[in-house]
């Protein structure tokens, strides 16, 4: 069987400054990936990397059998929605517009909505509980709804794969908790693949089928049982926490 | 239809329509006055007016900037100092322009152009070069002083009259386009408009930013090409022909945007089409002067119109509407 994606010695850095290197990971069927590190350790840059929005230092990534590279802006845009911690340009527009450019790769050039386009974007608010402000303009939300309002525009996208980077920055602990059991569902009842950033241990822990672990310039792939059980992550985050707390 | 009423000659209503059916008028005058010079002046009011609004709005969504209008890109600048060259250098080089009116005529229309492309290539090189866009902006604004600064050099050198022929092309004229030139910058501006209104989807998602536009399968970089060109395509084409037209290109998207209150490019395109025409129409109804026989200069009448609209806008709406 293919693989969903697969990583091999990628390098990945900005302009010459090489943040993480020989990176080879392997991704063979649906599954809610965690991406855990300190700050600064390049989970943004891998994420801008995978989604090809910076090039590879060196190395290859696969989607399916197909090489990064050869994939079209259009073609990448049907495989795989992206939501960046950076917040989108625009102002002065309604929640649902917003949702709708998710459908922006399936439109034609007039970017008239059919049937299948607008049930996704319905299906996509109802998911994040956000069609009750459907009609309100997303500069009056709070950072918090935001959040929600990205991550609905990326499922109306309707790719196989998802990649978001700390979309859960703005939230409160139950709205999280909320949004990771969204994404777990997403991969049971969706077959999606799913790669979030996220600085939530417990629910990175609980949630996720997989953990990648970035720590001194390396990545490491395995499951959350795995790390918990050699003592990794209090390596990474407990130590800090007895020096401070 | 008042653009084509009002004028240093009276003619009345009745007989114009008389005129535009087709029909005798009571004077062969008004027939002439008419037809080959409110009418073309008319269509080439038209013409501005719809391709600078378009072209503004273009240049602000590119830019992000509320201040950007066709003209920010150095475009007229590169036209300016093509024309300069063409009236005041031929001058120094001791030779008359008044030999031949058609030579003169085309001569500086050829030269705009030439000189409003040179400036596009350099920002094509310079876009292929920086990732940044507001680098390109700034390198934009940079190359319009260049050019300015050479247009100085040759004011100071040039003559009295070609002195005065350059001064009055800056003014911008809507009546020196003649009939079958009217054709041509007809079928230009027209390109420019439908390719201006095909890439409205591109640039709807160009306003969520760079990132998120190639994430949803937008080539941001062919994106920046095609509104480059068709900034220099509608600008460059009615500075040649027309001079060049202040600050209908800036003022038109912001009205637009705040009766339409969204930035899809859909509806503000064609928005601002109409609007730009009306703008245009009426800034040249008072340059004309009614019941005067003098006639402004356009630009100036664009600015004494447009400025205190702008002011009255931002102080009843205590802002001027989101960009994006």
């Amino acid at each position: 069987m293919k693989n969903i994606l697969s990583i091999s010695s990628l390098s990945i850095g900005y302009d010459k400054n090489n943040v993480l290197s020989n990176i080879n990971v392997v991704v063979d069927r649906p599954k809610l990936i965690t991406l855990i590190g300190r700050n600064g350790q390049g989970k943004s840059t891998l994420l801008k990397t995978l989604t090809g929005l910076i090039p590879a230092m060196d190395g290859e990534i696969f989607f399916g059998e197909k090489i990064n590279k050869d994939l079209s802006h259009k073609e990448k845009s049907k495989l795989f929605s992206v939501v960046l911690t950076s917040p989108p340009a625009i102002n002065n527009i309604t929640v649902k517009d917003f949702v709708a450019y998710g459908r922006y790769p399936y439109t034609n050039w007039l970017a008239v909505k059919k049937e299948e386009d607008n049930w996704q974007i319905n299906q996509a608010m109802e998911l994040c509980g956000i069609t009750n402000f459907a009609a309100t303009n997303i500069a009056n939300l709070s950072d918090g709804e935001r959040q929600k309002v990205a991550l609905a525009r990326a499922i109306a996208q309707n790719t196989p794969i998802i990649f978001l980077d700390e979309p859960t920055s703005h939230l409160d602990l139950v709205n999280q908790s909320e949004l990771f059991d969204l994404l777990h569902q997403l991969v049971e009842k969706q077959a999606k693949t799913i790669i979030i950033s996220s600085h939530q241990l417990n629910l990175a822990l609980n949630y996720a089928d997989e953990i990648w672990l970035i720590n001194n310039g390396e990545l490491e792939a395995s499951t959350p049982d795995f790390f918990i059980k050699s003592g990794k992550i209090e390596a990474l985050f407990g130590g800090l926490k007895l020096k401070y707390f | 239809m008042a653009d084509l009423a009002l004028g240093s000659v009276h003619i009345p209503l009745t007989s114009i329509i008389d005129i535009l059916l087709g029909n005798e008028a009571e004077k062969e005058s008004w027939n002439i006055i008419l037809l080959s010079s409110r009418l073309p002046r008319a269509i080439a009011a038209i013409l501005a007016g719809s391709a600078l609004a378009v072209s503004g709005l273009q240049m602000q969504t590119l830019f992000r900037n509320p201040l950007a209008g066709p003209y920010i890109l150095g475009i007229s600048s590169g036209a300016g100092l093509g024309v300069a060259i063409f009236i005041m250098g031929f001058s120094v080089l001791g030779i008359s322009l008044s030999s031949s009116v058609w030579f003169a005529n085309y001569g500086i229309v050829i030269s705009a152009i030439l000189g409003a492309i040179l400036v596009l290539l350099l920002l094509m090189a310079a876009i292929a070069k920086l990732k940044d866009i507001m680098t390109v902006l700034i390198l934009g604004i940079m190359i319009g002083s260049i050019a300015t600064a050479f247009i100085s050099i040759l004011e100071y050198f040039s003559q009295e009259d070609s002195l005065k022929s350059f001064v009055l092309w800056t003014m911008g004229d809507l009546s020196s386009v003649a009939p079958d030139s009217l054709k041509m910058l007809f079928f230009i501006v027209m390109i420019g408009l439908v390719a201006a209104f095909a890439i409205s989807k591109q640039l709807n998602a160009y306003l969520l930013g760079e990132d998120y536009a190639q994430s949803l399968g937008t080539n941001v970089n062919v994106t920046r090409y095609l509104v480059i060109l068709v900034t220099a395509l509608l600008a460059g084409s009615i500075t040649a022909f027309c001079g060049p037209i202040g600050f209908v290109g800036i003022i038109t998207p912001h009205i637009a945007r705040m009766f339409l209150k969204s930035a899809n490019h859909f509806y503000l395109v064609p928005l601002c089409v109409l609007l730009g025409i009306n703008i245009m129409l009426l800034a040249d109804i008072i340059a004309q002067l009614p019941g005067s026989d003098k006639t402004f200069p356009i630009n100036a009448v664009t600015s004494l119109i447009g400025i205190p609209f702008i002011f009255w806008i931002i102080f009843k709406n205590k802002k001027i509407a989101a960009l994006n």
